[in-house]
């Protein structure tokens, strides 16, 4: 079809440009007033990069930058594993079993946040757990497994049933069955599942808040409790959006650049 | 297969120990009086005819309810104009503003309310039209991204036997695109209306202290008044809401489906 | 020879079904067996169960001597073919099939020697760096078998492999499939719900039917002497006749006596004759034993397949009036009218509680204005009265174009054949030429025309009327009344001959005593 350069086109991309727009205003607004030289974040006055040194000086950030690190990162290496050899097993579960499974499972995605971390809260308290980044850990784990879940089930429904069973009758037990034949066909969804798990945890707020105790806090929890506006933090967002401009980048570049090199290989 | 099935059995522990009994120690906290001890629970129901009797409380209900209505109004309005121009939109810039519109969604939410912040302090405005800027702004993007998924997925034969049935264009939008897309709206409206009426953090970040919502009533008795009892009540209440209106709605898009 | 494989009482129910019902089978070495039956007959859930992938309820699978119920798949020493080839999508055509050898951990020179044994054994020597998804189906099939057979399995199981081929590629792979087996020597069970397959690759057949085990024999058994007409039917193609032993040798069906070569039967017992289409021979009708008409004829290629009637269905003959019908104008209100006479059977006024929308159509009353636009028909009056008689029926517009056609109520008069157990009804009809003319398919209209039924007698169900006959031609039908004769089907005996002839030829059927196989009947379940 010919697409004519008719007014309703002018309209639809200027709107589609002002939606953009107002998505992308805070972003950007931080990312410039992170290179502001004075405190304002109403005017600029000129360019420095001293809000980011002066983050690396600043040891509660920093920490709480590690700590959100290195809670997302065992969140996700545990929910991964956990939510793809669950995920393998209610597949081949009684559509029963599966079906309860996977309501109970959705509970955490759909419960609003606050609900779910209350829950967790309640449960630590009343077991008389002290509040600490072990019951951050497992609160993280707790609602990063769902998400892993829904990213791998859709790709193993679309599996061959019998691709299992063929590595059971040569010879493999489920173990190896699991680990030769299975996960190397659906590891783009486990791939894309742990992304998702590290993102939830390292975003997240409410459940931290209500489940870390006074001892340690995550970039969410440093930035909700500061008292006073501290321009350091928008130079950690600014670190944060290129990076994850860098992370999704690549995770839509990888997979267009392996099939070309397929393609060149087959010929 | 039972060997494989036998590997779920670690996980379903697991959903039993973190998922389940969590939500039954809310339940339980919420009909009993404070102070119990480990061993003897008095049920009561009075938790919750303390939040319905108080003014102050519904007060607090309404507001949540209203501005998460008003914020997934407005999501639609802004939203669905700009999924159906993105629909419309050759396959490669499809997929570029899918991916733009996904990018912000992978950021700290946290910190683009930070921003917020600053941009508004520039501002001379109410907490309440802060609050809703806010809100607006965070849950755009899943409405943009549900809508233009269910337009995208339409049969584009739908429309030309549309066209082709003496439909023009504005008719066929009315009487094939727009009711095909009421699914991609309900599922939109499930994850802003849901997160909006229980959100805490946009109301205290830009709302400032005196802009309360339920979400902050809840932090506020578990966190601060250390009522765990009447907190349990309240969330339950907002949980009992949410289920009410999701259900509502997906009695709304059955409806719409049969007409 | 050694029994390799015992089922003892096999069964198996899915959600309350039942899907095997006891079966006990033996499977001997180095056999090719194959279990034939349509789908959802079990043979699938037997092999499954041999293979470990199932779990029997009752019963017990003895494999070498050893009862194997609580093995796993991965320790029996078992093999299998599945259906849709189940490679590994992420695996090359040489990994694929080192599989099972890399699981048992053995040496590289050794798997790659075992390897390339057996892509040469199936014929794709050079392939082993091949991705499997890329190959043809035969090619992914080869693959399986290969990715199998490496492991030296004592038995190889194949589940319906050839189902996803192509009819050239399944012969070729039929042969190749019986080429393998011979060659490697080792017990092949092969499930298909192809007759033909089965008879041209098997040592033995198991034919299967609800979860039970009809037949076991060898093809030519199978073929030759099926135990039942479910066996026969499902073999080959068949006519199967009711009939009655009269003494030995002796049986009584068609209404007349025949020589046969089957004995033992009691005298007077109810049973299934088989003739095979290709032994019947057909001859002069003076010569022939049974005589008929040719009703339908096939060519087959070789030979052709004829349909013949030895015995007529049940008839009615209606006559059908060709009238022209004028339309009706109404110059005010610039519209045409038109509609036909028609008959009505009595019990449906009675019964059915027509509305006005079924009379419109039974008279094909319609109303069109001047640009041919259709307009609906709002006024419906008549005098029609439950008792045969003739009445008038009106049809009108919202603007008052009308036209009034006469309403013939009848007596239902049916045909009712006690001896097929089939009754048949239609009507007589007004019709005009420009419908006949208009007509795409006219046997279909005239049965609507002439609301032409049939029944079975005793259950009230529907039987179809396969035959309508007329002698005008569609084309060129001027106006008058013409005969039309609807009949169900009669007693038709299919037939294989190298002649040709015509549908309507009356030709004689002959056969020798040998060629009649009587059977048991069928115990039917309760």
């Amino acid at each position: 079809m010919e697409r004519k350069k008719s007014p309703w086109h002018f309209f639809s991309s200027g709107y589609l440009i002002l939606v953009l727009a107002f998505i992308y205003l805070p972003i950007l607004y931080v990312m410039v007033f992170s290179f502001n030289d004075s405190k304002s974040m109403i005017s600029f006055a000129g360019f420095s990069t001293r809000w980011y040194e002066e983050m690396f000086e600043n040891r509660e950030m920093l920490e709480s930058i590690w700590y959100t690190v290195l809670v997302a990162l065992i969140a996700t290496g545990v929910s991964t594993v956990v939510g793809t050899v669950a995920a393998i097993g209610l597949s081949k579960a009684r559509p029963l079993v599966r079906s309860i499974a996977l309501e109970v499972n959705n509970l955490p995605v759909l419960n609003p946040d606050i609900v779910t971390a209350i829950s967790l809260m309640l449960l630590f308290l009343s077991v008389k757990v002290q509040r600490s980044i072990v019951t951050l850990t497992l609160a993280h784990i707790t609602f990063c497994i769902p998400y892993v879940i829904l990213s791998v089930m859709p790709k193993l429904r679309q599996l061959d049933d019998n691709v299992a069973e063929a590595a059971l009758d040569l010879g493999a037990n489920p173990w190896q069955a699991l680990l030769k034949v299975i996960i190397p066909q659906i590891y783009p969804a486990i791939l894309s599942g742990a992304l998702i798990a590290f993102s939830m945890s390292f975003d997240d707020f409410v459940i931290s808040f209500f489940t870390a105790g006074v001892d340690v806090q995550n970039i969410s929890m440093y930035v909700y409790s500061m008292k006073r506006f501290n321009p350091s933090v928008n130079a950690l967002s600014t670190l944060i959006v290129v990076a994850v401009t860098l992370i999704l980048v690549l995770a839509n570049l990888i997979p267009a650049l392996k099939e070309r090199k397929n393609k060149k290989e087959e010929f | 297969m039972k060997s494989f099935v036998r590997m779920s059995y670690p996980y379903l522990v697991w959903i039993a120990l973190f998922i389940v009994a969590p939500m039954f120690m809310i339940l339980l906290y919420a009909l009993t009086r404070s102070g119990n001890g480990t061993i003897t629970f008095k049920f009561t129901l009075e938790n919750f005819s303390r939040f319905f009797s108080d003014p102050t409380f519904l007060r607090v209900l309404w507001t949540s309810l209203r501005i998460a209505f008003l914020t997934t109004v407005f999501c639609i309005l802004i939203g669905y104009p700009a999924a159906l121009f993105i629909a419309n939109l050759p396959e490669k810039r499809q997929t570029l503003m899918t991916l733009l519109l996904t990018l912000p969604m992978w950021i700290n939410m946290l910190l683009k309310t930070y921003a917020w912040r600053g941009i508004l302090m520039n501002f001379d405005l109410e907490s309440e039209i802060k609050v809703f800027i806010g809100m607006v702004y965070d849950f755009l993007p899943y409405m943009i991204l549900q809508i233009h998924t269910a337009i995208a997925k339409l049969d584009r034969n739908l429309l030309v036997a549309s066209y082709d049935l003496g439909a023009n264009k504005w008719k066929t939008f009315l009487k094939v695109t727009l009711p095909l897309s009421v699914p991609g709206i309900i599922s939109g409206i499930t994850l802003v209306f849901l997160p909006a009426v229980s959100s805490f953090v946009i109301p205290k970040l830009l709302g400032g202290g005196n802009y309360v919502l339920i979400g902050n009533l809840i932090e506020t008795y578990f966190l601060v008044a250390g009522d765990w009892n009447f907190g349990s009540a309240i969330s339950l209440i907002m949980a009992l809401i949410i289920i009410l209106s999701m259900y509502l709605t997906r009695k709304m898009d059955r409806s719409t489906e049969e007409a | 020879m050694r029994k390799l494989i015992e089922f003892r009482n096999i069964v198996k129910s899915f959600d309350g079904q039942v899907v095997l019902k006891g079966v006990n089978l033996n499977i001997y070495g180095n056999e090719f067996v194959t279990l034939l039956g349509p789908s959802g007959c079990g043979k699938t859930t037997l092999l499954r169960i041999l293979g470990g992938f199932l779990e029997q309820d009752e019963g017990t699978v003895i494999f070498d001597g050893q009862c194997i119920d609580k093995l796993p798949p991965y320790k029996r020493e078992i093999n299998t073919v599945f259906q849709r080839y189940a490679l590994f999508p992420h695996l090359n055509v040489f990994e694929n099939i080192a599989f099972g050898l890399r699981i048992k951990k053995m040496g590289n020179d050794i798997i790659a020697q075992k390897v390339n044994r057996m892509l040469s054994l199936v014929n794709l020597t050079g392939y082993e760096k091949r991705n499997v998804t890329k190959l043809s189906g035969g090619q992914q099939q080869r693959v399986a078998i290969a990715r199998a057979l490496v492991n030296e399995p004592n038995v190889l199981l194949l589940d319906e492999p050839l189902g996803a081929l192509d009819l050239k590629l399944r012969k070729e792979m039929q042969r190749e499939l019986k080429r393998i087996q011979q060659e490697v020597g080792i017990t092949f069970i092969f499930v298909t719900h192809d007759q033909e397959e089965a008879l041209t690759m098997s040592d033995k057949i198991v034919v299967m039917n609800a979860g039970e085990i009809e037949q076991i024999g060898t093809p030519l058994e199978i073929y030759n002497e099926p135990a039942n007409a479910y066996v026969a039917r499902f073999i080959g193609e068949s006519n199967i006749l009711d009939g009655v032993m009269l003494e030995d040798y002796k049986v009584r069906f068609d209404d007349k006596n025949f020589e046969c070569v089957d004995f033992g039967f009691r005298t007077g017992e109810p049973v299934d004759v088989l003739i095979r289409p290709e032994d019947l021979a057909v001859v002069k009708p003076r010569d022939g034993v049974l005589r008929g008409e040719v009703k339908n004829v096939v060519f087959k290629g070789v030979h052709y397949e004829l349909m013949v009637e030895t015995k007529t269905g049940t008839k009615k003959t209606v006559q059908m009036h060709v009238v022209t019908q004028h339309d009706l104008v109404n110059p005010q209100a610039g519209e045409k009218i038109s509609a036909n006479d028609f008959y009505v059977d009595l019990d449906d006024l009675v019964n059915k509680d027509l509305t006005d929308q079924d009379f419109i159509s039974i008279a094909n009353a319609q109303a069109w204005d001047e640009e041919d636009r259709d307009r609906s028909l709002t006024k419906v009056t008549h005098n029609i009265e439950k008792k045969p008689g003739m009445y008038t029926i009106t049809f009108g517009t919202e603007k008052g174009t009308e036209v009034t056609v006469n309403v013939h109520v009848v007596h239902p008069e049916y045909v009712e054949d006690a001896r097929h157990n089939i009754g048949i009804s239609a009507l007589d009809f007004f019709i005009t030429p420009d419908e006949i003319r208009e007509s795409m398919a006219i046997s279909t209209d005239l049965k609507t025309w002439a609301s032409a039924e049939a029944w079975n007698l005793q259950d009230d169900s529907p039987v179809e009327i396969t035959d309508v006959r007329f002698d005008f031609d569609p084309a060129n039908v001027t106006e008058g009344t013409y005969d039309i004769t609807f009949a169900t089907q009669g007693r038709v005996y299919k037939v294989e001959t190298t002649s040709r002839l015509e549908v309507g030829d009356r030709v004689g059927l002959a056969f020798d005593p040998e060629d009649i196989h009587v059977m048991h009947k069928e115990v039917t379940d309760v």
